[in-house]
């Protein structure tokens, strides 16, 4: 599809996409808060707010820190951003592809999961103060507890298709969706993905107990940029959820990249109520869960799904 | 400009972000504070257009506050809010804006921070001055430290030194100074801590600075608590147990915002803010649905245990009931005892043994508050306030506080603050029986 499209407007598709989902994440974020707070407003302002924010935002001053590593610092928030960008354009709206045709779009997002780690922990160290910095080396030290759940239950997928590729995983899906045939892959590429993009409850590198963690110094355009990045992240994470295990562009009636819309937001409407109800765990008690449940499940996942297509 | 003018117009919609230092008698104002949606609570001060200093604010906060101030981003103002204390105007705030009714926090502040993004209000100049905590004392050729590699204390700043670690390696251990206004912790709370990695290994307590306060005064800005008043007169039952339901549906809002679940929190804080009997089932649910979630119970389970003998300096109330030992000073009122009461009880002494505890104190005390009839409580010197038993001469707060130095080492930070508000602190209440005790 880039080359129907040309380099530019594949660009600009992508870049509106990464802020129309950061304003989409925040809207649902701030509309299921009301709900679960019981604390009702008008539609309307739960439409505006975001935006009100951000232009408060975008006026304050971006101050500094004492000896703050200032490239890394105005580096991390756009990686983090490029890596949705990157896990965005992989996603096929239809048969004919998606703005990028990646031959092995499963291996690409696990290679994008494994590098949100750098960003993060950039965006912890640059500041060059306690608390951001202790955020920084908490995902650190989390990261693989989210990496191998997901790169196992990705594979998992791809093992009906027997291809790595998105669009051919996508119409494995014709029958029967991967959330049915692997009941197991969907939650644990969830939860993966809500540490992945450090949404709450597994928002251990930018917590309450940290003040925020490493946006504790962030501030003005830095602090609009890094929330906007992981809103923009945890879009890409629902949207090649929906590719994956909710079969994509498939469904009646609609045409198929309203289908891979609506499937998104509900995942998102989904990972966000769960940011809402559930309350952040330990982080000792979270690696105990990763390790010794989910990242099993995900492997007696990998091989039923094998069996299955060996039977 | 142009530009900016419609941002700042976009801008005017949202609420006010607000950095707030709670000064002596403040406490229970701020969570009012809490429920107003025009307001945005920040946890940073990177984050924050307005500093609101409310009540009585002690030099020693007063002086954090002056760095708080100076490390928000521009356009910044500060507020003031004396909260119907005579507090004195805060010196060292040149600019504040002044607000002088409960009514009128919400409308000054949002006007404050449009009229600072229109830019029709002067953002303020720094407090304190631009320079380093402390001179560069090196003596090395090239301005190195003390002695050695890694001696000295450069501009202030202690530097690592070796210790080992709970693994039996010898690993970096950091000195750092956490207070008195970080936001998860008790306002007024000072910490100095020897860390490696995010583990704590070493507590010391930092002054209080709510000690600076004069002992004629003390115990009179906060105003009418019930349980003060009970000390020497009879005071309705169902006036001191809807308060005591309303102090821990409070206490678990900010352990729901601490455990990052504020929506919860929220909900907490308004059944506390419209507290009454009737509400028993309400608050039923949402300790249902902090039971089903489970997370809760992950996030708490087997942090900060105290038993028996550290607890043997703390005078009875939820923290040691929630470690099963079941001491109430209501046990001791005929009135309570006429109206059937049981002390509650937990065996953990965990911080989720704690949240249960609060939890199920409250439930209780709203039953109680209903049956109350016209009782009223029996003045005998002692009574139960919701941290704990409370006399004339001493308050539980300042025993939980001083818990910390023993509870910490070995947690990492996000279990050392866990703890911290477990135990439900107020820096205020701890320093309230200093004068009448050193008299």
């Amino acid at each position: 599809m880039t080359a129907q499209l040309g380099l530019p407007a594949s660009l600009a598709l992508v870049g509106s996409a990464l802020v129309l989902g950061a304003y989409v994440v925040e809207v649902l974020d701030h509309a299921i808060g009301r709900v679960v707070s019981g604390h009702f407003e008008p539609v309307g302002r739960t439409l505006t707010i975001p935006i009100h924010r951000a232009a408060l935002l975008l006026l304050q001053q971006t101050t500094t820190t004492e000896r703050p590593d200032a490239p890394l610092w105005l580096i991390a928030p756009a990686f983090l951003a490029g890596l949705a960008a990157a896990g965005l354009a992989i996603v096929p709206l239809g048969p004919s592809g998606a703005l990028a045709n990646v031959e092995a779009g499963i291996v690409w997002f696990g290679a994008v999961g494994a590098l949100v780690m750098v960003a993060v922990y950039a965006h912890g160290w640059a500041p060059n103060s306690v608390m951001p910095l202790i955020g920084g080396y908490r995902f650190v030290a989390l990261a693989l507890s989210y990496e191998m759940p997901l790169a196992l239950v990705l594979i998992a997928a791809a093992l009906p298709a027997r291809a790595l590729a998105l669009p051919v995983i996508v119409a494995s899906q014709a029958d029967l969706w991967n959330v049915v045939r692997q009941p197991l892959g969907l939650p644990l590429y969830l939860i993966a993905g809500l540490g992945l993009a450090c949404r709450r409850p597994l928002d251990f590198a930018d917590s309450a107990d940290l003040a925020g963690g490493t946006l504790v110094e962030a501030s003005g355009v830095a602090r609009l940029a890094w929330s906007a990045a992981k809103s923009a992240m945890l879009v890409a994470v629902a949207a090649i959820g929906a590719t994956v295990f909710l079969g994509g562009w498939l469904g009646p009636w609609l045409p198929g990249p309203a289908w891979v819309v609506v499937k998104t937001l509900a995942l998102l409407a989904l990972l966000v109520t769960a940011g809402h109800l559930v309350a952040r765990p330990r982080l000792e008690r979270f690696v105990v869960i990763a390790w010794v449940g989910l990242i099993p499940l995900a492997l007696v996942n990998v091989f039923l799904s094998g069996l299955l297509l060996l039977l | 400009m142009g530009v900016r003018r419609w941002l700042a117009g976009l801008a005017a919609g949202a609420p006010a972000s607000v950095f707030v230092v709670p000064g002596r008698g403040a406490r229970e104002k701020v969570d009012e504070l809490r429920l107003d949606s025009r307001l945005h609570f920040t946890e940073s001060p990177r984050a924050t257009t307005i500093l609101l200093l409310i009540g009585e604010i002690p030099d020693a906060l007063a002086s954090a506050a002056r760095s708080i101030h100076d490390s928000m981003p521009r356009p910044r103002a500060t507020a003031c809010w004396r909260a119907g204390t005579s507090a004195p105007v805060p010196s060292g705030f040149p600019d504040a804006v002044m607000v002088d009714v409960r009514e009128e926090v919400g409308t000054v502040l949002t006007r404050l921070q449009s009229a600072l993004l229109r830019g029709d209000h002067a953002s303020e100049p720094d407090l304190l001055p631009d320079i380093d905590p402390a001179p560069w004392r090196g003596v090395g050729p090239h301005g190195q430290g003390g002695k050695g590699m890694t001696g000295g204390v450069p501009y202030g700043r202690a530097l690592a030194e070796r210790a080992h670690d709970r693994d039996g390696l010898e690993l970096d251990q950091l000195p750092v100074r956490i207070g008195p206004l970080f936001p998860p912790l008790p306002a007024g709370l000072v910490l100095d801590l020897k860390v490696q990695g995010d583990v704590v290994q070493e507590v010391s307590l930092g002054d209080n600075p709510f000690l600076s306060f004069d002992a004629a005064v003390v115990g009179t800005a906060a105003g009418p608590n019930p349980f003060e008043l009970a000390l020497s007169q009879p005071v309705p039952i169902s006036v001191l147990e809807l308060a005591r339901a309303r102090h821990h549906l409070v206490w678990l809002a900010g352990a729901l915002e601490l455990h990052g679940v504020a929506a919860l929190g929220y909900r907490a804080r308004r059944l506390a803010a419209e507290i009454a009997p009737e509400r028993a089932g309400a608050v039923r649910a949402l300790g249902r649905l902090l039971e089903g979630t489970r997370s809760l119970a992950w996030g708490t389970a087997g942090v900060g245990v105290t038993d028996g003998a550290s607890l043997a300096e703390v005078p009875p109330g939820p923290v040691s009931r929630a470690a099963g030992i079941a001491r109430d000073a209501r046990t001791s009122d005929p009135s309570y005892l006429s109206l059937g009461f049981e002390v509650l009880v937990q065996e953990e002494g965990d911080a989720r043994a704690r949240w249960r505890q609060r939890l199920s104190e409250a439930l209780q005390a709203l039953e109680l508050a209903g049956r109350a009839a016209a009782r009223w409580s029996t003045p005998s010197g002692r009574v139960e306030a919701p941290r704990g038993s409370l006399t004339a001469e001493s308050a539980p707060a300042a025993e939980l506080v001083a818990l910390i130095p023993a509870l910490l080492p070995g947690l990492d930070w996000g279990d050392a603050v866990t703890t911290i508000v477990s135990l439900d602190l107020d820096l205020e209440e701890a320093a309230s029986r200093h004068a009448a005790s050193a008299v």
